[in-house]
This record gives C-alpha cells, structure tokens and sequence, in this order.
C-alpha cells in the first residue's frame, strides 16, 4: 500500500540525518537547529503515513516486520526529538536521525503492496498494547545506543587531551549522558518487561498458554536479561561511564540482531506470517 | 572643512608597559583631563580618553585632523610630564575612516592583548561616560562610540571569538564543566599550594563547586588557606582516603616522583566504584603518575595538557576573528555612510511621514462637519490641506540643504529637525537622550548603556 506521506517523511528524516552529520563535522553551529526541525518535520508526515495505514488496518500497523520497523523509527523519532528539545542533546541527532532514516528506509523497500489484513485472532486490544510497549522499549534502547556512541565519541577525545573547542560549548558533558543513557535503559527495561508480562497474558487468552518458546520470544527474554544485567551491573560494581556506553552498544547489536534476524529467518506470529 | 575623527595613542603592541604605565589615566582624572585637552587645543571640537593597561588613546574629532594630532600628541606629553622624544615612536596616528575602525575593533576586543576577552567593551563605556561627564562628547563621538558598543555586541552574538579558555586555570574549568554536569553537588581537593592551582580552586569554586577539602605540606599553611576559602583542612600525612569522596584534584606540591602510586590509585578508584575523576596537574615535577590516564574513567590533564587547551582556543578566536573583521567593516561602511551625510534619506522619510499624520489627525477632528459637505468641497479640502504639508515639507528639505548635505553638520540639522517634529512631545528632555529618542541611534539594538 502506498501513502502520500511516506516519500516526504523519508525526505526528512534523510535530511536530517545528513545536516546533523554535516555541521557536526563542519562545525557550523546553527545546523541542529534545522536537522530538528527536519526531524520534527518528518515525524508528522511520518504520524500521517501511520494513521493513514492504522485507519485501513483498524488497528496500529504492525502487521508484518517492514510495518513494525516503521513503527519503531516513528517512535523513535518521536523520543529522539524529546531529548533533543527537552534536555538539548542535538548531539545524538547525528546517530539517531541516521537511525530512524535508515529504518523507515528499510521498511519501505520491505513493504508488500496491497492491503494487509491482521487475522481476527490477533484483532484485539491486546495487539496495541502489547505492540507499543515493546516497541517504544526498543526504541529507548536505539536512543541508549545513541547517547552511548557519543559518549564514547566524546570520552575519547577528553582522554587523548583533545577535548572540544567553543564551537561544541554546549555539548552535554559525560556525566549528563551517562546519567541520561542509565535512565534510557531503565525506561526501555521497563516497557520491554511490560511487553513481555502483556504478550504472555495475551497469548494465554488466544491460545491458551503464556509462552510457546518461539524465536522471538526467546530472544525478547535473552535481551531482557542481557539489559537486566546492565543496568545490575550499574547498581552493585559501579560500571559507569565508557564501560557502561560500551556495553550498552553491545547489547543494541544483539538486538538489532535478533530483531532483524529472526523475523527475517523464522516465520511465527511475530514475523507477521502468523503460522 | 568637513568634521572627521581621528585617534592618536599607544598600545600593547607598540609601547611596552613600562611607556604605557606613565601615560596611563586612572578613572577619575579622565574627565578634567578632557576639561584641560579642551582649552588647550582649539582644533578639536569633540574628545574622548580611553586609558586601560594595555592603552592609553586620544579620540576626537576635528576639522584639521593633522593639527589635532600634533596637539594631542603635545597634550598627552604635558599632561603627563613625559617628555614627547621619549614615546613618540610609539604613537600611531590615524584618521578618517581609519580611526573609526580603530575603535569598532578595539569596542569589539579585536585588538586586545587575548583576543575576544571581554573587559575591553566595559573600559570603552567608561571612556565614553567620562567623555559625557566632561561635556566634550558632541554628535559625532556619540553616535560613533554607540556604533562602537553595538558592532562589539554583533560581534560577541555572531562569532565565538569570547568563547573557549584563554587560560590554565580556566582551561581546567572548562575541562570539569565538560566532564560533570551538576558541579553543585562535587568535591575539589586542592593539594599543595601552588598559586596557580589556588586560582583554578577559587575559579571552580565561582561557578559553583561547593565542597572543597585542602591539604599542603605545611598544615599551617593548608588551614590558613581552608579559612581563607571556607574549606576544609586535612594533614598532608592522611589526605589519600579523602580520593575517595574528590571529584576535581589540583595537584601542585613540590615532589620528586608521584604523589600516590599507580596501584594505590587503582584500588581508590575500584573503592570509588568508577565515579569519574578529573586530576588537573599542575606541578613540575608533576605529582600524577601519567599513566592514571588510561584508568577508568580518570582524566587526567598536566600542565603541557592545558596549555595545548589555552592554545587550541587562542588558534580557534583567531579564525573567528577574521569573521568578526568583515562584521567591523561592514558596519564601518554604515557609519560612513552616515558621517558623510548620505543617510539623510530616512530622516526625511520620518519627517514626511509625521507631518502627514498631523495632517490626518486634523481632518479626523473635523470629520463630522467635513461629511456634511459635497463632494467637489471635500476635493478642495484635501487638495488645500496637501498643499500646506507639502509647502512645509518643500522648505524644510531646503532649509536642511542648505546646512549642507554631505556633512555631519548637515546630519546634525537633519537630526534636529527630526527632533523637532516626528519627536514624541511628552517625554521631551534636553541633551543626548533626546537625541537618542528622536532615533539617533535607531538603528542599534538597544545598548546596554549605562552612564
């Protein structure tokens, strides 16, 4: 299915992507200021694509992988631009924007033609929750690798005495994007167990038991105790700081992994082949 | 002859201190200073004396620009009592469009000792206060030192040539400001009692580190200090448990080889549980073992370390400097336009514009006996009221032709007439502000002005 909105949106996003990344190696310090603007801008053509796809499918549209991978840029996006604007962290737009253009991206060469319709057995208002959860806890985990990539962008250069010159005043310091990487993957922890506690208790009134062992909820339970042991890590050795960034990248790339792999290779319920 | 500013003094860069010290000014003298420049030298009409350690200028105006040079040069000498022979050589004399550049680039710390710093700015309101006070500033002086302070703004908005460190210690600070976010909440231990590491202290302090805990060789000399800055003093003998609570270490004590060893070190941070520690070094020899460096979340910084910071910066406003240069000339190229009396144009434009509102305001009080008359009289009410403005208008065009139009004084009158009929009548006051209300500097940001 096509939408009107999809084209711009992109447009936006990859503009985005490219200005961040540009005055960040120009130095040219008005540039975030446009490339969240950009950003911004691509969320609501991008909220329109989505509402329009929601409004066929009478449900959110996350009905195969290339919608779901939509959805997650949408709020990733969307979350990106809150710690832009709220807590002025223009310094992961460079990562997050390339992120988020690169999913929407993916999603639209991925994306089937016509119209997709969800089985009645998971039309319920379960699939909202359960779906939302999960993925905006993935998208914290994308933003948590962000802030991650430039703390350690960012420790470097302090450690090797080359710190920033007056072009980057305004650059969050390593405490402030430790502090906010901790808190990022708290809140994706959290959606994330949500997820998990939602789909059980969903799949349990569909089908009659909590957990079937599929792919992805196997690998959903092995990140979830990969993140859980990061942020335990935090609280009883202390590993803060680079060590933290460091691991916290890592656990993305597992993700990543399993969130691409898996819906790829295994067909299930949540590929979106509803076998 | 036209009226044109000129500026003779010495600087940092062509007299040394010991030249500079004697003809320097303190505050207080520069308005009688000016009183005596006056009467001395008739060839100036306007003056101002901007004297700081790093220059001591005449800047005035004159319609003999090389009479008032040798006068100023001649004043400055008995005024003094430095014989002239002796800083002659050093004297730059400039005129013209020269000089109003001069004093853009000086307003807008171009031409300072550290490029961008940004006292200059406030010494250049002082000289031109002090200038009021003495009565010698005219329309000139006034609207060039306000061009002055609004390029300097432009400047300081437009360019980062006030940003970054320029020195060790605040090199050091920028660093902490870069490392934690919240300073309210750390510790700073200073160890030893070097003066540089005293002044990094006090600057951390500034902005906002409240703890401070002070150990020195001499323990004396550590409770004198910690009284002195409401810290807390510990025995040099016992200072390593309180690395475990530090945030920022100052190290300056006078030692052969590292304070503390590297696995000593290694077990405080792994205590510490890997909470971040900024180590600024400032002994030589130094008391960091370098390698602490590459431990978790340690930064360490020696003195070479911050002064490659101090002369990163110093490289980085030199290339902003070249952006604020075109700022200066671009707002040169206004200011002369002005001096030369070219820019009569919105004057008279303001001027036309009050009168027919006059114009209108009158009808508008006649309204009700004007819709009781015909049409072809109503035409002749409005031609009759558009004759009269444009009569008026005609003959004060002509009158402001007459004072000349490619003169300041011809400005002036123009200024004046703007004053006195576009105006607004009920805050009227005499002098400068007035002036300024009639839109003198109308096209200035608001200046932060004080005098």
């Amino acid at each position: 299915m096509e939408t009107l909105w999809l084209a711009p949106a992109l447009v936006c996003y990859a503009l985005s992507a490219a200005i961040f990344i540009a005055g960040r190696l120009a130095g040219f310090s008005r540039a975030p200021g446009w490339a969240t603007v950009l950003l911004g801008a691509g969320v609501v053509f991008h909220a329109f694509d989505l509402a329009t796809r929601g409004l066929q499918a009478g449900n959110i549209p996350v009905a195969n992988f290339a919608q779901a991978l939509s959805f997650l840029g949408w709020l990733t996006a969307l979350a990106g631009l809150v710690l832009i604007v709220r807590l002025q962290m223009a310094a992961i737009g460079a990562y997050t924007a390339t992120a988020v253009a690169l999913a929407l991206g993916a999603s639209t060469i991925m994306m089937k033609g016509g119209r997709i319709v969800l089985p009645a057995t998971l039309q319920s208002v379960w699939l909202p929750i359960h779906v939302t959860l999960a993925i905006l806890g993935y998208s914290m985990f994308v933003l948590a690798a962000s802030v991650s990539l430039v703390y350690l962008a960012y420790e470097s250069r302090l450690k090797a005495k080359r710190p920033l010159g007056p072009a980057s005043e305004r650059m969050p310091s390593l405490e402030k994007l430790d502090r906010i990487n901790y808190s990022l993957l708290g809140w994706g922890f959290s959606l994330l167990s949500l997820a998990i506690v939602t789909g059980a208790i969903w799949a349990d009134a569909t089908w009659g038991h909590f957990w079937s062992w599929e792919p992805v909820e196997s690998w959903s339970l092995a990140i979830w105790i990969l993140y859980a042991g990061l942020l335990e890590s935090r609280l009883t050795v202390g590993w803060r700081g680079r060590r933290a960034a460091a691991l916290t990248i890592v656990v993305f790339v597992v993700l990543l992994g399993s969130f691409v792999g898996v819906a790829l290779i295994y067909p299930g319920k949540h590929a979106g082949s509803f076998g | 002859m036209d009226q044109t500013l000129f500026i003779l003094g010495v600087n940092h860069r062509t007299a040394a201190v010991a030249v500079r010290e004697r003809l320097a000014y303190a505050d207080g003298d520069v308005a009688p200073a000016l009183a005596r420049l006056k009467q001395r030298s008739a060839s100036i009409s306007e003056a101002a004396i901007l004297s700081t350690c790093n220059r001591v200028e005449v800047i005035g105006v004159t319609t003999d620009p090389a009479r008032a040079l040798a006068e100023s040069a001649e004043f400055i000498a008995a005024d003094r009592e430095v014989p002239l022979e002796s800083f002659a050589d050093s004297l730059y004399r400039l005129e013209g469009r020269d000089a109003a550049r001069h004093l853009f680039r000086v307003g807008a710390s171009l031409d300072s000792m550290v490029l961008g710093e940004p006292q200059i700015l406030g010494q250049v309101k002082v000289a031109y206060a002090s200038a009021a006070e003495a009565g010698t500033v005219g329309l000139v002086l006034h609207r060039a030192f306000h061009k002055g302070f609004s390029v300097a703004k432009r400047v300081r908005k437009a360019t980062l040539i006030g940003h970054g460190a320029v020195s060790v210690s605040s090199a050091a600070v920028a660093l902490a400001g870069q490392i934690f976010d919240s300073l309210a909440d750390k510790t700073v231990m200073l160890m030893g009692s070097g003066k540089m590491a005293e002044l990094t202290a006090r600057q951390l302090r500034a902005i906002g580190i409240e703890s401070l805990i002070i150990t020195s060789r001499t323990f004396d000399h550590a409770v004198a200090l910690a009284r002195a800055m409401a810290g807390t003093a510990v025995p040099f003998d016992n200072y390593k448990p309180y690395l475990k609570i530090a945030d920022v270490v100052i190290g300056s004590v006078a030692v052969t080889r590292p304070v503390i060893a590297l696995d000593e070190f290694e077990a405080i941070i792994k205590e510490r549980r890997y909470k971040p520690i900024f180590l600024v070094d400032l002994g030589v020899p130094r008391n960091f073992d370098a390698r602490m460096n590459s431990l978790e979340n340690v930064y360490l910084y020696d003195i070479d370390d911050l002064a490659q910071v101090v002369h990163k910066t110093r490289g980085e406003r030199e290339r902003e400097a070249a952006k604020a240069e075109e700022i200066v000339e671009l707002e040169l190229e206004a200011f002369w336009r002005w001096m030369n009396g070219l820019d009569l144009v919105p004057t008279i434009k303001d001027i036309r514009y009050s009168i027919d509102r006059l114009r209108d305001l009158e009808l508008g009080r006649h309204r009700g006996w004007l819709a009781g008359l015909g049409p072809a009289e109503r035409e002749r009410v409005e031609v009759l009221t558009r004759g009269f403005t444009n009569k008026l208008l005609h003959r004060i065009l002509q009158g402001l032709r007459v004072s000349g139009v490619n003169t300041p004084e011809g400005a002036y009158a123009a200024e004046v007439a703007r004053r006195l009929l576009c105006g607004d009548l009920s805050g009227a006051s005499a002098g400068l502000e007035a002036l300024d209300a009639a839109g003198v500097s109308s096209e200035e940001d608001e200046d932060e002005f004080e005098s």
